[in-house]
């Protein structure tokens, strides 16, 4: 069974050629890691599943049956997608709190004017951010929050989302990158519990000692296409792989 | 001689409560949509020549809302309301649209300014460039005295309707989680749009909101000096120069900035001809571009 996949996928601006012809499916209770060069078109991939990047052509099938030409962001949560972003993205203007609330609350607009967050909804952001261990903050904007703690306040979104029942697949644009060890080490539990919950769990990350660790399978992206997809210590071996890896 | 300082206050009061007002729509629609929304002053001329249509032009209407003041409150309603309808049709047919194709700044802006032209062009087709005013003859003009200037009750409602409202969206913005959603988008419409805001929806309220309150501002202009259909571009400018220098986005910032600029511009001509009003106001603009562009209040 597959939650995700695409079909010959292709994302090209103008002259660069970011994505070209990828077909790959993501499958539930897994983790696949996504690797390549830098300029290998791994945020681009993520982009276009998203709805950040038109696609140029091919499909996105979501859910099984529904085939997608194109993605637009709002339908992200209706298909049960999230992401985290590269270049953290938060409500920068908003409390840390505020950032998870209006998450975790939003239903319907017309409600939304009457309404404020419920203790259910205020106990399921405090339960994800005590879980990325920066409640504390909680009442800090986003703005001024160090840049570890950024990295940990979108992946306490994604938990959000989780727990709202509208993230069943989830990529990870190097959630990893400039963490200290032990935040590390949380990164990774929190990816072993979403696997373990079921999702479809898609790490986009350089250090291979993470990808090893953690992967059930992974995919290698080299100048926009698929140079190798499998098992995480078979790819890692090949002698392509590592020459893309070394030849950057 | 008495002094002209009262009467100096009471005018600056008055132009900051008008600019207020349309400040306050621009404020609350740039902030959920970051676009230089030009109709913004039209929609408040279309309030203004609703009521003067109700009231005013067509005899049979108006016979019915000129009986009592509770007519003359309901033909407001009425301008308000269709002033936050063309608000909203603008909205759903032309900026969202644009939004969907992911339009640059620029498209938006030559978008609006097309819509402001063809909606003013029409206001002067349909009650020509002529001059109106909305209220009764100046014999049966209500004036107070506050400490030694002399304000008309026109002029007091202004004042009144610029305190309640800014209150009131203040305290609604920051406590509502719609206030929150509006918020979030105005931070990052796209992560407000993958965590399940209904960014859409929410955007058509505060265009409905927004064009409300600038509907408002120009009925009430009618009321205080008059209506021509020109009369949307100055009111724009005078109410986007009040948000930059008040700070951009903050429905605070946008009240205190009119009121800066009302006084600026009323004390500024204290001593000098009256022509020079605008020039003043641009030249405070300059001023806080260069010297303090993130405005008074920042968001
Ligand atoms: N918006 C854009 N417009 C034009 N070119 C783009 C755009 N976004 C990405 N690219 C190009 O597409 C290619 C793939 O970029 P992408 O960011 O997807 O790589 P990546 O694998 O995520 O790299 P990294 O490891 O550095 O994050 C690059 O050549 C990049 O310059
Ligand atoms: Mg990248």
């Amino acid at each position: 069974m597959h939650t995700l996949q695409t079909k010959h996928l292709t994302k090209h601006f103008d002259t660069v050629k970011a994505i070209t012809d990828l077909s790959i499916s993501f499958e539930p209770g897994k983790i696949t890691g996504v690797i390549g060069p830098n300029g290998s078109g791994k945020s681009t991939f993520i982009n276009t599943l998203t709805g950040l990047t038109p696609i140029t052509s091919g499909s996105i099938g979501v859910a099984e049956k529904v085939e997608l030409t194109s993605i637009v962001s709002n339908d992200m949560p209706v298909y049960g997608i999230t992401r985290t972003f590269q270049e953290v993205r938060l409500f920068e203007q908003m409390s840390v709190l505020d950032n998870i609330l209006v998450v975790t609350t939003c239903r319907g607009w017309f409600k939304s004017i009457f309404e404020k967050h419920s203790a259910y909804h205020l106990a399921i952001a405090e339960k994800v951010l005590k879980r990325v261990g920066i409640w504390q903050f909680h009442n800090k904007l986003a703005v001024n929050l160090s840049y570890g703690q950024r990295k940990l306040l979108e992946i306490a979104r994604v938990l959000a989302m989780s727990e709202i029942g509208k993230a069943q697949v989830i990529f990870f644009d190097e959630p990893y990158a400039g963490l200290f060890p032990e935040m590390v080490k949380l990164v990774s539990e929190i990816m072993k519990e979403l696997r373990s919950e079921g999702k479809t769990v898609i790490l986009v990350e350089h250090n291979m000692d993470l990808i090893r660790e953690l992967s059930d399978k992974v995919i290698v992206l080299d100048s926009g296409t698929l140079l190798a997809e499998g098992n995480a210590n078979h790819v890692l071996s090949r002698k392509d792989v590592v020459e893309a890896y070394l030849g950057e | 001689m008495e002094s002209i300082v009262p009467q100096l206050m009471a005018n600056s009061i008055i132009a900051g409560g008008i600019y207020a007002l349309v400040a306050l729509g621009f404020n609350l629609i740039y902030g959920a949509t970051k676009f230089f929304n030009l109709t913004h002053g039209v929609i408040a001329a279309i309030g203004g020549y609703t009521v003067f249509y109700i009231t005013k032009k067509n005899d049979s209407l108006a016979s019915f809302f000129n009986q009592s003041i509770g007519g003359t409150v309901f033909a407001v309603l009425i301008g308000v309301l269709c002033a936050a309808l063309v608000g909203y049709l603008l909205d759903k047919f032309l900026y969202k649209k644009l939004r969907d194709r992911k339009a640059s700044p620029m498209v938006f802006l030559v978008a609006s300014l097309g819509a402001f032209t063809c909606l003013q062009a029409f206001l002067a087709i349909l009650f020509t460039s002529q001059f109106q005013t909305l209220g009764g003859g100046a014999g049966d003009i209500v004036t107070y005295t506050i400490f030694g200037g002399i304000i008309t009750e026109v002029q007091a409602i202004v004042i009144v309707s610029v305190v309640v409202i800014m209150l009131v969206l203040g305290i609604f913005l920051k406590k509502s989680l719609f206030g929150k959603s509006v918020e979030a988008i105005s931070d990052d419409e796209h992560v407000a749009k993958i965590v399940g805001i209904h960014t859409e929806k929410i955007i058509s309220i505060v265009f409905v909101i927004g064009s409300a309150i600038a509907g408002l501002a120009g009925i009430l202009v009618g009321y205080d000096t008059g209506l021509e259909p020109t009369m949307g571009m100055g009111l724009l400018l005078k109410g986007v120069i009040a948000s930059i220098i008040g700070g951009i986005g903050n429905v605070y910032g946008g009240v205190l900035g009119a009121f800066l600029l009302g006084f600026v511009e009323n004390f500024g001509i204290w001593k000098i001809s009256g022509e020079w009003k605008d020039a003043i106001a641009f030249g405070l603009l300059i001023v806080f571009l260069i010297v303090r562009p993130q405005g008074i209040l920042k968001r």
